[in-house]
């Protein structure tokens, strides 16, 4: 088979979305794969765009591979790849600075980008390339574990970004910038990708635009957004109707970077390939789940935006509810996008809508500590003076189905709190009969095991069992089973972003949200949302860098519910 | 990290020294049921009081981040045990509340109970590697009862004094708490005597005997003897010892070091001859494995975990492996070995007795009688070892970088034609619901690479696993293990499959880990020492009963007498390698790999 024959092969397959996935990509014993199927074949003897072997190949029996085709690095030579072009569009926003342009990049320099492909930024202020690259190149760092040739790699990277100034609304600016990436393309077959980095309401403009503008005639074309996807089950339902007014629903990437942090990833790996945790996984041993995540810091002059939404939206509504989605999903069929997808839309549907009864709002007020003010929520000169808006909540979640039913689900986020992590907490049911019951003292819900995954900082598995303290007499106590991943694994583990923008190159769909999981999801949240707008219900308020509002706790023990990261024995 | 323990310490006046009575068992559970507010010795005894030496600082464990793990203020505590037990006792024994005072640690009164400790056989190496030091430990730990004594017993001629300094060259302080080391070592050879003796001579007994009641100054005495001597005297020592030494006034317990017996009829024998001059309840079958601490947290681990109990059983375990290696040979001291070999050794008391606890049901509870039902129950469960369940292996000599270590029949102590076993590997089934077709494979050996004792259970492999792909053809090798290391570096951790981070998909397998060094920062005690204790306090949980013995001798013997009929020839492996190659077949026969010799441990 020659290298052009296979080619265009791909080229067929690559638009042919998800249907090839699964035969592409099972067949092979890979031991590095990623999942996705068609875009691998296509790339699949391809060098990358440092000139080395294009990572994330399955190994197929053409052992050749890169070597025999010496293509050099040149983009500008007219050799027979097809191309990717990745607008970001809102290039000047902070998104774009902090993790867009730093993720590329990273890809960019562990091979995982294909040789032809080039990065446009796009946004309204003027700018030349060689502004932007200077903006993008302050926030490039390598990775730590591997600094070789970083100085080179960024200049080559650099090399391959351009930028168009334009409205977002112009469509007029967005043919100009199809002429730029098709000059660019020179003539290839190309692939465009479009990261939507802007504000929602703009969003449908740039969508209309791109799309039928700037599309790409050869290839495919895809569109990255973020949230926030509306506001409530009407305003996302609006949203989506009008994106696919312009794409299908294969061309859109809702992106959600929580799924993209490596322990949320690993989730479905601990529990279904270690035979030691499916069993327990379900009521009969599980008591309860915790989602939490709290922030350090509050709003800090960016209120703006987040006064209009609050923390069930920001945070609790969309990446906690798919870490519990995933979480308590039936096995699927396959690993495959649209398979993962249907459990956890199962999962969304088989839950109870939230009650008001089940929540508990917390906004943070000003503190002092150790001479220093920290100013509290409302102090936000970007936040209006009496805005209730929440920025903690907590949330029982049920689950309606033959798994989980009767367990509570608890998620609980918060800014402006004590620490700053993310983690999910598995609580164990106590031992029934337990023959060392009385070495624990009245309570045995003290003494059950507990699974933690920790999502942020310093990633961490660990179980916490009961053990005899080592001696003479029998004391029992928790100690842990740890796993952290700083110790068993020094490489840096790449950001979300890097992950999810390497999906979505490759066409692999698992970490984004898909339209009906997005309107379920919101179905489960807008009855209560509304409610506590109508009725503007006041948070509780609670000091800046303290440990939330304690209606939290009442909220947790009306479901016979102890958090697990209050308690005391965990820091 | 908080403590989960109620505060609770070892109390010995709650069931060990019954004042009236030599039976300290049907004691014992006289009163537990009346008293369940008494701290109790099975299982939560956890702080030695500082008795013997007046001292009243608490034993304190250091957890590695720095909490202090000790919840109970001594002083209070010993005034509530006190009054419990005043409650407790007097309504059905009568005793004064003085003796309470005084068994409780109190200084009261003179007129108190005394406990002494005859090791016999005291030159022995044993004694003086391990009894000794042991005692020394609890009585520095201030787990010994304030009015107590040491007597060596043995052939040969010596002085109180020379006992000492033999002794004295032995004992050590704990690493963690050195302070008045010096002067407690002083202290506790102070209580040290010996009493030269023959081991069949009931006048020798008779003269310790007297001199054991001086010692006792009309207490009431208790007396604990040690057989720290060859099987073949073992009962006559005890024929003497129980018949011109036994306590007038308290209890007189024996406790006895394997070898018992060489099969099941010697045992029989031994066991009928002991009950000759003993009750069941005064034999002390020491196996020091079980006193090992992973060994006890075995039960720990199984019982106060939800998480691990639901997968204890056939249904998830695929196969359990019990690994004994030594890496040294008989390095001389062939003589008693090469009558036993290493089955008897090593596999038929201490990896039996592990495994038995490893698969015995729930007990009703954690008291002695109930666990060693349980154990019993087990190793009636079991099928008889056959002889192709079996491989034996002895090591031969080995050069390496210039050093020749030597084989095993090149030690002078061996026959020079000896097929006696160093090594073995072994299949046992359990046949009952729980454990029906679970392969428990065993293995011990002497200079062997490495050295450790370890218990490894292998998961089945994940049905329909999703990541199968990500695995390679072998889906055994990809399953989860809980490895829990008695010895040494005592840990425990469970092996799971988990992605290496990065933005490929790429399984392997990491441990969640419990290692003991990093988790706890005091010394682990030697297991002596908590047999010791517990055959003072009249525990029995770790001691193994006459029936119990039975039981594993008629699973070996069989298989022991055939391949000494046939003189089966062991397959011979190098001094210091892995153990021969057929223990390898031997697991492939039952779809097992070992899990101590992968590449990954």
């Amino acid at each position: 088979m020659t290298f052009t024959t296979h080619f265009s092969h791909c080229s067929t397959s690559c638009n042919d979305n998800s249907k090839l996935f699964s035969s592409s990509s099972r067949s092979s014993p890979a031991i590095h794969y990623r999942f996705s199927g068609s875009r691998r074949l296509c790339r699949y003897r391809i060098n990358s765009a440092n000139g080395n072997p294009l990572k994330a190949l399955p190994s197929l029996p053409i052992s050749e591979s890169a070597a025999d085709y010496d293509y050099d690095d040149n983009v500008e030579t007219g050799d027979s790849h097809s191309t990717l072009s990745i607008t970001v569009v809102g290039a000047s926003g902070d998104l774009a600075k902090k993790k867009i342009f730093p993720a590329l990049f990273a890809l960019y320099y562990e091979d995982w980008l294909p040789q032809n492909f080039r990065v446009f930024g796009y946004a309204r202020t003027k700018m030349t390339d060689e502004e932007l690259r200077n903006m993008i190149s302050r926030t490039l760092t390598c990775r730590v574990d591997k600094r070789e040739d970083c100085e080179q790699k960024m200049n080559n990277f650099l090399g391959r970004c351009f930028y168009q100034a334009g409205q977002y609304s112009s469509e007029e600016h967005f043919a100009e910038l199809d002429t730029k990436l098709k000059e660019k393309e020179g003539g290839k077959s190309s692939n465009r990708l479009f990261y939507l980095s802007i504000p929602p309401n703009i969003f449908v403009d740039v969508v209309r635009c791109a799309s039928l503008r700037a599309s790409s005639a050869t290839g495919w074309t895809r569109v990255i957004v973020e949230k926030p996807f509306g506001r409530d089950s009407e305003s996302s339902a609006e949203l989506t109707k009008c994106l696919k007014q312009y794409l299908t629903e294969e061309q859109i990437f809702r992106i959600d970077h929580y799924l993209g942090k490596e322990l949320v990833e690993n989730l479905s790996v601990l529990r279904f390939s270690n035979r030691v945790f499916e069993p327990l996984w379900s009521r009969d041993y599980i008591r309860n789940v915790q989602l939490i995540f709290s922030e350090d810091f509050g709003t800090e002059g960016r209120g703006g935006y987040f006064d209009n939404y609050g923390i069930i939206r920001d945070i609790m509504q969309n990446h906690l509810l798919q870490i519990l989605t995933l979480f308590a999903m039936e096995t699927p069929v396959s690993l495959d996008a649209e398979d993962i997808r249907n459990e956890k839309v199962k999962v969304l549907r088989s839950m109870k809508t939230l009650q008001l009864e089940d929540v508990t709002l917390g906004q943070y007020k000003g503190f002092s500590k150790g001479g220093k003010l920290y100013p509290g929520y409302t102090d936000d000169p970007t936040v209006p003076k009496d805005s209730i808006t929440p920025t903690f909540a907590a949330a029982a979640l049920f689950i309606n189905n033959a798994r989980w039913d009767g367990v509570p689900f608890l998620m609980k986020a918060g800014k402006a709190l004590h620490t700053k992590r993310a983690e999910i907490r598995v609580q164990f049911r106590h031992v029934p009969g337990n023959l060392y019951k009385r070495n624990f003292g009245t309570d045995l819900d003290k003494a059950t095991n507990e699974l933690v995954l920790r999502v942020q900082p310093d990633e961490a598995i660990y179980l916490k069992i009961n053990n005899k303290v080592p001696g003479l007499g029998m004391r029992l106590d928790r100690s842990d089973l740890n796993l952290l991943y700083k110790a068993r694994y020094p490489r840096e583990i790449p950001d979300a972003y890097e992950r999810l923008l390497l999906d979505a190159i490759e066409g692999e769909r698992r970490l984004f949200i898909r339209s009906d999981e997005l309107d379920a999801a919101w179905a489960l949240f807008s009855p209560m949302l509304k409610e506590l707008e109508e009725k503007r219900i006041v948070p509780e308020l609670y000091p800046y860098g303290s440990r939330g509002p304690v209606g939290a706790h009442y909220l947790a023990a009306k479901h016979d519910v102890r958090w697990g990261d209050l308690s005391g024995d965990d820091s | 990290m908080a403590s989960l323990s109620s505060a609770q310490y070892r109390s010995y006046s709650s069931n060990s020294f019954p004042p009236a009575s030599s039976n300290g068992h049907r004691h014992n559970h006289r009163l537990l049921s009346f008293s369940s507010p008494i701290p109790r010795r099975s299982p939560p005894v956890v702080l030695c009081l500082q008795q013997s030496q007046g001292n009243s600082r608490p034993n304190v464990v250091l957890m590695e981040d720095g909490a202090v793990a000790t919840p109970v203020n001594p002083a209070q505590k010993k005034e509530e045990t006190v009054k419990k037990l005043e409650d407790g006792l007097l309504s059905s024994s009568g005793i004064s509340t003085e003796e309470l005072k005084e068994a409780a640690g109190f200084d009261v009164k003179e007129n108190e109970s005394s406990v002494s400790i005859t090791v016999v056989g005291a030159s022995g190496d044993l004694a003086k590697k391990k009894i000794f030091p042991a005692l020394f430990a609890l009585y520095y730990e201030g787990c010994l009862p304030k009015h107590f004594t040491v007597f060596g017993y043995a052939r040969s001629k010596m002085t109180d004094a020379e006992l000492r300094d033999m002794v004295s060259k032995t004992l050590t302080c704990r690493i963690d708490q050195r302070e008045n080391c010096g002067e407690k070592i002083d202290q506790f050879l102070k209580r040290c005597f010996y009493h030269s003796g023959q081991y069949d001579s009931q006048e020798h007994f008779a003269a310790l005997d007297k001199k054991l009641k001086e010692h006792e100054g009309g207490r009431e005495s208790n007396r604990l003897f040690y057989l720290s001597i060859p099987p073949n005297i073992f009962i006559d020592a005890v024929k003497c010892a129980s018949s011109s030494a036994s306590a007038a006034s308290g209890w007189t317990r024996v406790i006895v070091e394997k070898p018992f017996g060489r099969d099941s009829e010697s045992s029989a024998a031994l066991t009928k001859a002991l009950k000759q001059y003993l009750t069941e309840d005064q034999i002390f079958r020491i196996d020091h494995y079980l006193g090992k601490e992973l060994v006890e947290n075995l039960s720990v681990l199984r019982f106060s975990n939800l998480i691990f109990e639901p997968l204890w059983s056939r249904q998830y375990i695929r196969n359990v492996q019990l690994i004994f290696s030594e890496d040294f040979g008989t390095e001389g001291r062939g003589g008693y070995f090469d009558n036993y070999g290493i089955i008897r050794d090593i596999m038929q008391n201490h990896l039996l007795q592990i495994l038995a606890l490893f698969a015995m049901e729930t007990p009703v509870s954690l008291d002695a009688e109930d666990i060693r039902n349980e154990k019993v129950k087990v190793l009636r469960s079991m099928r008889t070892l056959r002889l192709e369940d079996v491989v034996i292996g002895q090591y031969k000599s080995h050069t390496r970088g210039g050093v020749t270590h030597p084989g095993y029949t090149d030690d002078k102590t061996v026959p020079k034609d000896s097929v006696t076993p160093t090594f073995a590997a072994a299949a046992l089934f359990i046949d009952n619901p729980r454990w029906d077709g679970v392969p428990f494979l065993m293995k011990a050996g002497k200079a062997l690479h490495s050295k450790g004792a370890e218990i490894r259970v292998q998961f089945r492999h994940v049905p329909g696993n999703l990541y199968n792909r990500n695995i390679g053809t072998d889906l055994d090798q990809a399953t989860n293990e809980l490895v829990i290391r008695v010895q040494p570096d005592e840990a425990i951790y469970l092996k799971i499959n988990n992605k290496v981070p990065g933005l490929g998909m790429r399984l392997d397998r990491s441990n969640l880990n419990l290692l003991y060094s990093t988790r706890y920062s005091k010394e682990i005690p030697d297991a002596y020492e908590r047999l010791l204790l517990d055959a003072i306090e009249g525990e029995r949980r770790l001691f193994i009963r006459s029936d119990e013995l039975d039981a594993a001798w008629s699973l070996f013997t069989p298989v022991l007498k055939e391949l000494e009929e046939k003189r089966t020839i062991p397959e011979y492996y190098p001094y210091g390698s892995r153990g021969p190659v057929g223990a390898h077949y031997l697991a492939a026969r039952y779809k097992v790999r070992w899990g101590d010799l992968g590449i990954e441990q």
